[in-house]
């Protein structure tokens, strides 16, 4: 791309490509309306910073319209249009925070408009709740929006067929569609859908529930490796995160929090913040003292150079390795009586530890209000910012950019942790601080502030027992620890330590009565489970000899009760007690595989994202304080720690569901039972090559 | 303030900064240059790795005086039509994934290849090992690699 291209507001975000192939471009509604004609500044020079021009405030809600809005596009839900030149742009209800959504939902409506995938271009909604539920957590976007996304692309399609039929005076069910075209099966006439598309828009819209979707054995979109489509504009620095936007007159601030969780300003001094070059302006907010500056780093600077006393509040004297003590208590250590086994399991606070930062842009006028929030949950994003302005709702647009990394932290919901109330905090910040100094302001927070001031897995402790003389006898008792420390959705939640604890606790079981780990896990799972299970033994080779020093270790989970899946690592452990996870073999099924290929990726990523806190990496509170504040303390996987992982997929023509926090928790245990086939002992608290507390 | 000489992508830059300020917040506020990312402030994580007379660099703890005169690329400036072995090879094993790093690594990649258009495993390990991603893209990273070089590395 040799021009830069200005961020309009209404063009923001609208980056789109022609899947796998050519370079992103950022595509403006197409032809129905009145503002929608691209915007290149083809003036934009080096050593010119471009400014973008002001745009005002543009209806972001055209394509929101339930009905055709001109004869020159075809609207028949909030989730596509079809313009008449062909174009088809699909609407991503969800956000996209790595696991692909923005392709798959896509695909999904693609695959029943029977479109030509090239002329497909993807647009991030805003929040609205004319989308429905735009909640994107749980795993839950696939399993929630796949017929959703199905029946708007059929409802088109039925639509242009007809639109054709009409045009050739035939009956519809004479004529197909395929592949952006719809023919007349007995003649072999054809038109292209945007030929047809100024006929078609004037036609009534069918009722969703008599439209048929596609058998399975017709797909052409779905179940193939289509690339994800913002990949060329993130392979030429041209996606912009919520980290990048600029709009015109835009300030950027920075916040000093209480060091102690929950603590309060008691008293702040600004004088020598405002002597700081490029200092605007110094405002308290709820959670702390913001420096508005011209530039982030002048932002930066000036928040250092604040004086802040901080009432420390009930967490002055909070330690989390007091905290684990307690909780774990003597039961570790006490030997089980003959006949009966017992364990103590420990996963600690967890940061999050997105690559991006938390950051917010708001621009909060008089009567309007504009936020581009990297969330995971745009409607209570907007709720928030309506609770915050008293503004009604519609005057509230809330842009969701690609975000860099959520993995729950984004979900804007918390899971407790006494009285503080994290959800939408940096949303709040951008809003309060561009309410007080009456300009667009970025909040920018740095490393430190993310990890300070994050919403935490929760420290969980679950004791297990069982009777040895039966396979069913095991019981959990799980408890989390009631600090006043915010807790939130860490991928995938509970399931982390249910998983390492349950898996983990299995293969001591199988160890104490003599039988083998897979062989004895065969015996109780069902047959979708135990499908997985053996899928991945099998390709794992399991029971084939390995090296001195080497184990392999199996486990299997389903998150949420949905997805299957099963994992066998090869684990290495040297003379030094040092962990080396070499390979892991995982098998999934997630029903229906929408995409193999992000599938493939979300298995990856999340072993290497569970392996981060399987193997290094926790979040430790002394004094109130968080202690790790960076990834020189908070390290995360490396390339070159990175095991070899191979990926199988069962087939399936069930309902499709998750895949974004299935594999993350079944990588601890296997890995743990990894290390006790290698060396004969028990990793019972994560990371493993951490010391307790 | 000074005012301090660069050349950016090709194109020469004439500031007027405060010569302490990290290379990565003129490049990001002053130049408009968002594809270098801020992620850890301390040069731990290589989001906003850069390319200083060919050489792999942390913008976000490398001063503007210290790169006075001399030739910034940045991920922009990789190529002119996104084109580069590296960007298709990302593309091709599609890498990304929340893709917030991904700039940073293939800039550090870019280094790499430079230097060593034939890289092994180990070496490629060396390079790589400081370029953190949350997502887990490293087998894919490590596939891209591979592929670029296949592709014809950095010619």
């Amino acid at each position: 791309m040799s021009e830069k291209e200005t961020l309009n507001r209404r063009g923001f975000l609208k980056i789109a490509a022609i899947a796998g192939v050519g370079l992103a471009i950022e595509i403006f509604l197409p032809g129905c309306s009145d503002n929608a004609t691209p915007t290149v500044n083809p003036s934009a020079t080096p050593g010119v910073p471009t400014q973008p021009e002001p745009t005002g405030t543009q209806s972001p809600t055209a394509i929101l319209e339930p009905t055709a809005v001109s004869p020159s596009c075809l609207t028949p839900s909030v989730y596509v249009m079809i313009g008449n030149d062909g174009i088809v742009t699909i609407t991503a209800s969800r956000s996209e925070i790595g696991q692909g959504v923005r392709t798959t939902l896509p695909m999904a409506l693609a695959e029943e408009l029977d479109a030509d995938w090239a002329m497909v271009r993807v647009e991030q909604a805003t929040g609205d709740k004319a989308y429905g539920d735009q909640t994107t957590g749980g795993s839950k976007s696939i399993q929630e929006c796949y017929m959703l996304f199905r029946r708007a692309g059929a409802v088109a399609r039925e639509m242009l067929i007809a639109a054709a039929a009409q045009t050739w005076g035939v009956e519809a069910a004479s004529c197909v569609a395929k592949n952006g075209k719809v023919s007349h099966t007995t003649s072999g006439r054809e038109l292209e859908f945007a030929a047809l598309v100024d006929k078609a828009a004037s036609l009534p819209i069918p009722i969703v529930n008599d439209v048929k979707t596609k058998a399975s054995k017709d797909f052409y979109i779905i179940g193939t490796r289509i690339g994800r489509v913002e990949n060329p504009a993130i392979v030429s620095g041209q996606a912009v995160y919520g980290m990048d936007v600029k709009i015109s007159g835009m300030l950027y601030a920075a916040v000093a929090r209480s060091p102690v969780i929950g603590g309060t300003v008691a008293s702040f001094t600004d004088q020598k913040a405002r002597e700081v070059a490029g200092v605007k302006d110094v405002v308290k907010i709820t959670s702390g003292v913001a420096v508005v500056a011209e530039n982030t780093w002048a932002a930066f600077q000036g928040r250092n150079a604040l004086d802040v006393s901080w009432n420390e509040g009930k967490n002055a004297s909070l330690n989390s390795a007091e905290l684990e003590r307690s909780m774990v208590g003597n039961a570790s250590n006490q030997p089980a009586p003959s006949g009966k086994l017992a364990a103590t399991y420990v996963v600690p606070y967890l940061a999050h530890a997105t690559m991006e930062p938390m950051n917010c842009t708001a621009d909060v006028r008089a009567d309007v209000c504009e936020v581009w929030a990297p969330t995971q949950n745009p409607q209570a994003v907007k709720s928030k910012v309506r609770s915050l302005t008293q503004l009604p709702e519609k005057a509230i647009t809330v842009y969701v950019p690609p975000v860099g990394g959520a993995f729950g932290r984004r979900l804007e919901m918390t899971l407790g942790g006494g009285s503080l109330p994290p959800a939408c905090d940096y949303v709040a910040e951008a809003v309060q601080i561009s309410k007080a100094v009456g300009a667009p302001v970025k909040v920018v927070w740095t490393r430190e502030d993310d990890f300070r001031n994050d919403i935490y897995h929760p420290l969980t402790v679950i004791k297990a027992s069982a009777s040895l003389d039966d396979v069913n006898s095991m019981s959990f008792n799980r408890s989390q620890a009631s600090a006043s420390v915010p807790l939130g959705n860490w991928r995938s939640v509970g399931n982390v330590a249910d998983a390492f604890a349950h898996e983990s606790f299995f293969d001591e079981f199988a160890a104490a009565i003599g039988a083998d780990p897979y062989e004895l896990r065969r015996t109780v799972l069902n047959d979708r489970a135990r499908a997985v299970l053996e899928l991945a033994a099998t390709k794992a080779g399991w029971g084939t000899s390995l090296p001195q020093g080497v184990g392999r270790g199996i486990a299997y989970h389903a998150t949420w009760g949905v997805t299957h899946v099963a994992q066998v690592a090869e684990v290495s452990v040297d003379g030094d007690g040092k962990v080396r996870a070499q390979r892991v073999v995982c098998a999934v099924d997630c029903g229906t595989p929408v995409n193999p290929d992000v599938i493939e990726a979300q298995m990856e990523g999340g072993i290497i994202f569970g392996l981060t806190n399987t193997l290094k990496a926790s979040t430790s509170i002394e004094n109130g304080r968080v202690k790790e504040t960076n990834f020189d303390a908070y390290p995360l996987l490396r390339l070159d720690e990175s095991p070899q992982i191979e990926v199988y997929i069962v087939p399936s023509s069930a309902s499709p569901t998750g895949i974004g926090e299935m594999s993350n928790p079944v990588i601890a245990p296997a890995v743990a039972n990894a290390i006790f086939a290698a060396i004969g002992k028990r990793v019972r608290r994560l990371p493993i090559l951490a010391p307790a507390g | 303030m000074a005012n301090i000489n660069l050349i950016v992508n090709g194109s020469e830059y004439s500031l007027d900064a405060d010569p302490a300020t990290p290379l990565l917040w003129i490049l990001r506020d002053q130049l408009d240059l968002m594809g270098t990312k801020f992620s850890c402030g301390i040069g731990q994580c290589g989001a906003c790795t850069v390319l200083v007379d060919g050489r792999a660099t942390r913008s976000c703890v490398t001063p503007l005086s210290s790169v006075a005169g001399k030739q910034v690329i940045t991920i922009e400036g990789l190529s002119a039509d996104g084109q580069h072995p590296l960007q298709l090879a990302w593309i091709s094993e599609q890498v990304s994934q929340c893709g917030y790093c991904q700039p940073g690594q293939i800039m550090t990649a870019a280094a790499l290849l430079a230097k060593n258009p034939a890289p092994s495993d180990d070496e490629i390990f060396v390079a790589m090992s400081g370029a953190l991603c949350r997502c887990g893209t490293y087998p894919r990273i490590l596939q891209a690699i591979h592929k670029a070089i296949e592709l014809g590395g950095v010619s």
